[in-house]
């Protein structure tokens, strides 16, 4: 694979070795061009349903925006408790759950919470990289366990005992993944839950896009394994599932004693999340739950139309079991994953994020979502096809 | 069958000895009914997405306005991110300018920044000849004569300052800034928490790092709730801040 073309603008050759900014520096890219189809940022395009929208403007109206209690208020962790029994069998009550300003901030205040600098925490790769800070911030050392395309990125257990030193203190699993769309199998994570009780290990598992697995595939919750509810601390938000992204409210499960720490560190880091915010999530998993097949509904559709394109244009990928992405193998390209991102955005007006994004060796890999409409996807397609037919080698 | 209370493994050591969650505050101002209604029409208009991380263009413009014309400073609106509270603005400058084993000199109330200092690995202390100081923390509630000899000292030591307005209204006229020296080293906290708290939004405006603070608040929450920045310029633009 070839270095870095000198022709890519500073702007993005200046955050090319930090994922997350360079994700950002080809948003701000692309907003400042026209017409742009942005297929990078994991945004649902789709609108938050009526009636939790509604939920919000009754309790503004009713006065009911004071600030709540820092790990959310009762009634809410009462009813995400009960929702997480039920649609996870995780055993949890509310005090086993605290409400966070969206799920990024789950991530880092679970992890300041169990980790102590010289800590190892492993991690697939690749990897959404926004978890790097909160893992370089508590001075842990970040392991990576390798996943495959031909394993559509499942997590392998033999990798995952392999990679473990005794001062490995947690494992780290998304599932859906982020960036690859591979799920974790019911079959893997009960190997994993044996690995992770043999070796004393914690596991935190991000399951935001949990509700958002594609058929014949299920979601599974490795905190329902008897077990491991007391090793496990499980990450979720409204964000995915409720195209809530911008009301940034997400939630925690964990043993008391983790929810009470992080409840003090996030005292200290941002205090509760936004009152209006939390009505709204209150009435997401309290209401009708329609809107989450309805949109899930939307999703496969739109998925089977960008594989289809990316079958077209003779790209091979991991066959994405959930969530809102495709990891796209673009080595038949023959360019680096950051060129053809910005070639794409310059050329074709489609933003797509490369996969050195997600994990410096991903030269080979862009990261395309679905959450634009058929009709658009359809177009992205097309303007996608003679710019990787004129740089293909 | 329940969640046993205590996790398998022993908690991260830099938890033990922060303070348990305060309680909400009790009586809360009533919130006026034009920015319930500017919330109400964000919602309508489908801001439900994530917003630009530094926050909505006409809230920072709005900030960076009522800052410049209040003390005489020349803040770019790309130099203010909105942020979750001045809570998360206060974490955000503390983990940026205090690395582990430094100082933040605090003449005042230490209980505003010790969590955060204390998750970072920072000590607060009010001796202004301390090694490591790296954060001079100001707020208008300290002494006038203390607040202009610890300035003095943050430019001869190349300190960081932070002037947080969040729990005192300003002193007229007066800001850090003004000094030719300190402009691009002092960074403004302030925030609405004394008029809608529950929405949760405050700012952090100034410095050279502006974009480094802005890429930290970034890592932490991605960008401060949509329908409260909608809520939050509209109270701005109806009040002086």
């Amino acid at each position: 694979m070839t270095a870095l073309n000198p022709n890519i603008p500073e702007s993005v050759r200046a955050v090319a070795q930090d994922g997350t900014q360079l994700r950002y520096a080809l948003m701000e890219m692309a907003a400042e061009m026209d017409g742009v189809l942005k297929l990078g940022r994991g945004d649902p395009d789709l609108p938050t349903p009526q009636h939790i929208v509604d939920a919000a403007n009754e309790a503004m109206r009713a006065g009911r925006t004071a600030p709540t209690p820092v790990a959310g208020m009762p009634e809410l962790r009462a009813a995400i408790a009960e929702h997480m029994q039920r649609e996870n069998g995780i055993p949890a009550s509310a005090e086993n759950i605290i409400v966070t300003t969206g799920g990024q901030e789950g991530v880092f205040l679970a992890l300041q919470a169990v980790l102590n600098p010289g800590d190892e925490i492993l991690v697939p790769d690749p990897r959404y990289t926004s978890y790097d800070d909160a893992i370089k911030r508590s001075g842990a050392k970040m392991v990576m366990i390798p996943t495959d395309r031909d394993d559509a990125f499942n997590l392998h257990p033999e990798a995952v005992e392999a990679a473990i030193t005794p001062k490995t203190k947690a494992l780290l699993i998304v599932t859906p993944s982020n960036p690859t769309a591979g799920i974790v199998t019911e079959d893997r994570l009960r190997a994993i839950a044996d690995i992770a009780m043999k070796h004393n290990l914690i596991v935190v598992v991000d399951e935001i896009y949990g509700k958002i697995v594609y058929e014949p595939w299920h979601h599974f919750s490795i905190a329902s394994i008897p077990g491991m509810a007391e090793r496990t601390i499980t990450l979720d938000a409204f964000s995915k599932a409720y195209a809530m992204t911008g009301w940034r409210c997400g939630y925690v499960a964990a043993p008391a004693n983790v929810i009470d720490a992080m409840a003090r560190i996030k005292q200290a880091t941002t205090g509760p999340a936004a009152t209006v915010s939390q009505w709204a999530g209150l009435a997401a998993i309290t209401g009708p739950q329609d809107s989450v097949a309805e949109y899930k509904a939307i999703y496969t559709e739109r998925r089977a139309v960008l594989l289809e394109g990316l079958r077209k244009m003779g790209f091979a990928y991991g066959e994405p079991r959930g969530g809102l992405f495709v990891w796209v193998d673009s080595s038949s390209t023959g360019i680096h994953a950051t060129e053809l991102s910005y070639l794409l955005l310059n050329e074709a007006r489609v933003l797509v994020f490369p996969g050195t994004a997600f994990g410096e060796q991903w030269r080979d890999y862009v990261r395309i979502t679905m959450l634009e409409s058929i009709e658009f996807l359809r177009e992205a397609v097309e303007r996608m096809i003679p710019v990787v037919t004129r740089y293909r080698v | 069958m329940s969640i046993p209370r205590t996790l398998s493994q022993p908690l991260a050591e830099r938890v033990a000895g922060l303070p348990a969650p305060a309680a909400p505050p009790e009586n809360v101002p009533e919130i006026p009914s034009n920015v319930i209604e500017a919330a109400v029409d964000a919602l309508a208009r489908g801001e439900t997405h994530y917003t630009d991380r530094p926050g909505i263009p006409e809230f920072r413009r709005e900030v960076a306005k009522q800052i410049n014309e209040a003390y005489g400073l020349a803040l770019d609106p790309a130099e203010v991110t909105i942020t979750c509270g001045s809570t998360e603005a206060r974490f955000v400058t503390v983990t940026l300018f205090a690395e582990a084993g430094t100082r933040i000199l605090c003449p005042g109330d230490v209980s505003h920044i010790g969590a955060a200092a204390q998750l970072v690995g920072a000590t607060v202390t009010d001796d202004s000849d301390a090694d490591n100081i790296s954060l001079l923390y100001l707020t208008p509630a300290d002494d006038t004569d203390t607040i202009n000899q610890l300035l003095d000292r943050a430019e001869q030591n190349n300190w960081w300052v932070v002037w947080d307005l969040s729990f005192t209204t300003g002193r007229p006229d007066f800001h850090p800034a003004q000094r030719e020296e300190l402009r691009s080293r002092t960074v403004t906290i302030n925030s609405l928490s004394a008029h809608m708290a529950g929405f949760r939004i405050g700012w952090m405006a100034g410095s050279e790092a502006a974009l480094r603070l802005r890429a930290s608040k970034q890592a932490l929450t991605i960008c401060t709730t949509n329908v409260s920045q909608w809520a939050g310029l509209e109270f701005v633009r109806t009040n002086e801040i």
